[in-house]
């Protein structure tokens, strides 16, 4: 049952974006020329691709979100059962966060939280 | 599964999947009716009576335009970024209750597509798809600004998902239930999960915000720095993709706001006026949906209040002050939890 | 062939065909946006074997978080946007030959398992019976690795934040 609904919406999605794009191919006129298919940047032909290499920060804001990604995946089953299991699994959070948070102490007074 | 089920669920996704069209469609309107109230102008009014038929107009105008796609793109990419932007904002109205059920000849017509039990990760999950949309056009583009805008927007997605994904950690604590249906009906009446974590809900709201990219999180189409951002190569319906896009999201946002701190499709003391199954249901989606515009009315209003955020500041508001805070705040629920005995 | 039969076919003809794109392809980043829709697809198995916590949790940690990864060391290297070299041949052949041998290793040792029915009801994977089990203190708990797991996922931050500073600082 819920699985066939999704299936259902998958098409109604993917209908309702192929569509829009075809019909927008379809009633739009085109004349492209090459002024047209440069990149904007400001008026004046571009310089160099824009495919460059870019700051590593953004790259180490990735990992450590990556690293607190699987823990909070960890922590959804908890959540779940923490009224049932009781004060055993309220001890056992604490303990698993607080490493955790451990570890973003270090990454601030490493500066990684810093952005530059 | 008998036929009338299929027919039934088949009719249902083609109302939500219309009406997050419809909403979106009239939130572009509002949004510039709104902008104008706040800025003491009078906002669009040739299109048809107070210019309701501008949204028409605009979706028109979309249509017809010329279509530019750059010769220096990668042309695939170019076509299937608006096409997951849009994809995706589409998927998340599945599991939303929009309200009870309705009971037709002793049968049971629930008014949500599906309840799948682990309907806030699949909200989640869909969220987090939600980054590539952004990320494919704007590489596909290959354009500065673009590249720029996409690589800002992505960062600041994941940054506000964790702080997200942790304040929905705190309220399941209290629900024990994934189940987005479940959620919605334990806030029978006044018990609406907002005043029991309301630091949650501000949390979630912030959040919210940020997933949008709605001012003053709008960093990623920031015009005075990077021109259109991500979708700054864009033209005719692929434009209004990712426009479009941005605005389902919102509607989504603000019932997913509602469903899980404002009690969904509940309505308190209506039952001691109305005893019919039938017609509590109607007035609960109708509720539902005044809870729905309520918030998007409240995305409008920050929008056009607020000033924009710098990027260093978004990003120590994201990971030196919510992650830390939601961290804080579910262990806080936890001892709370501990000490009103909820937990043994 | 039934329905639910031609959604796996479907689904296993998604994940098959992205992930031979995702090493053929000669542009580094279609090669990730290949990769991603084949993790997608795995999601949907998943999803299609009613593995429904399994799903989300591949699809949060996989699809939102590891190809994220991936796609922001793209943006790190010099040459995004060019084609890659193309591999030598001799390569390509080891290449080949060792994926090859690792397909042989996984179906001969499927075929040596012999895998025996039990009378023991299965236990529904739920999110609620997957959060007892991984609390539990017992012997069939999984309490401990679950505390270790922190302490892993602790040293996986401080490994990368030592690398990734020391390459700003140079930068």
């Amino acid at each position: 049952m819920g699985a066939g609904s999704l299936i259902m919406l998958f098409i109604c999605g993917v209908a309702f974006a192929g569509g829009g794009i075809a019909l927008s191919w379809v009633l739009a006129k085109s004349s492209p020329n090459t002024a047209k298919g440069e990149a904007y940047e400001c008026g004046i032909p571009s310089t160099g691709t824009s495919w460059i290499q870019f700051n590593v920060g953004y790259y180490l804001f990735a990992l450590i979100f990556l690293v607190f990604d699987v823990e909070l995946v960890f922590m959804y089953p908890w959540a779940v059962v923490v009224k049932e299991v009781g004060m055993v699994a309220l001890v056992e959070i604490l303990i698993f966060m607080f490493i955790l948070f451990m570890g973003l102490v270090y990454a601030w007074k490493k500066g990684a939280l810093k952005w530059m | 599964m008998e036929w009338g089920d299929i027919i039934y669920k088949s009719i249902l996704v083609v109302c939500v999947f219309s009406v997050s069209l419809l909403v979106a469609m009239y939130s572009t309107y509002a949004e510039r009716k709104i902008a104008a109230f706040l800025q003491d102008r009078l906002g669009p009014n040739r299109a048809g009576p107070f210019g309701i038929l501008q949204p028409v107009a605009d979706g028109v105008k979309m249509f017809m335009k010329e279509e530019i796609i750059p010769d220096v793109s990668n042309k695939a990419l170019f076509i299937i970024g608006p096409s997951v932007a849009m994809f995706t904002a589409c998927m998340t109205g599945v599991v939303i209750p929009w309200g009870t059920e309705l009971v037709i000849g002793g049968k049971h017509y629930p008014l949500q597509v599906t309840d799948v039990n682990i309907g806030i990760l699949y909200l989640f999950g869909v969220v987090s798809i939600g980054v590539y949309g952004i990320m494919i056009g704007g590489w596909a583009s290959n354009n500065k600004y673009s590249l720029l805008g996409a690589i800002r927007a992505s960062s600041q997605m994941i940054s506000y998902e964790l702080a997200m994904g942790l304040s929905i950690v705190a309220l399941i604590m209290m629900t024990g239930t994934l189940s987005v249906r479940e959620i919605a009906a334990q806030q029978v009446g006044w018990h609406w999960n907002v005043l029991y974590q309301p630091f949650g809900c501000l949390l979630f709201m912030i959040c919210a915000f940020a997933e949008t990219n709605r001012a003053p999180f709008d960093l990623p189409e920031c015009e005075t720095e990077l021109v259109g951002g991500y979708h700054t190569e864009y033209s005719s319906m692929k434009l209004g993709f990712y426009l479009f896009a941005e605005y389902i999201n919102m509607f989504i946002s603000s019932a997913v706001i509602a469903t899980l701190y404002f009690g969904g499709y509940n309505m308190p003391f209506i039952g001691r006026w109305v005893h019919d199954p039938n017609w509590m249901a109607i007035l609960g989606t109708v509720f539902f949906f005044c809870k729905i515009f309520f918030f998007i009315f409240l995305f409008m209003w920050v929008r056009w209040t607020l000033p924009r955020f710098r990027y260093d500041q978004l990003m120590n508001l994201g990971w030196k002050i919510l992650i830390p805070l939601a961290l804080l705040h579910v262990a806080a629920t936890g001892v709370v939890m501990w000490l009103t005995g909820q937990i043994h | 062939m039934g329905v639910s039969e031609l959604i796996f076919y479907i689904l296993a003809a998604t994940i098959i065909g992205n992930a031979v794109l995702a090493v053929t392809s000669r542009k580094i980043f279609r090669s990730a946006i290949y990769l991603l829709f084949s993790l997608i697809g795995i999601a949907g198995l998943y999803f299609y074997m009613n593995y429904e916590f399994i799903a989300a949790v591949q699809v949060v940690v996989y699809v939102g978080g590891i190809v994220v990864l991936i796609i922001f060391s793209i943006f790190l290297t010099h040459e995004a946007g060019n084609d890659m070299k193309k591999p030598s041949l001799l390569r390509a052949i080891l290449a080949g030959l060792a994926s090859l041998g690792a397909m042989a290793l996984v179906l001969w040792t499927l075929q040596m398992e012999c895998f025996m029915p039990s009378d023991a009801a299965a236990v529904e994977p739920s999110v609620n019976n997957i959060g007892r089990q991984m609390l539990s203190t017992t012997e069939h708990g999984y309490l401990l690795p679950f505390e270790v797991v922190s302490i892993l996922l602790l040293a996986a931050m401080i490994g990368c934040i030592v690398i990734a500073i020391k390459t700003r600082q140079k930068a």
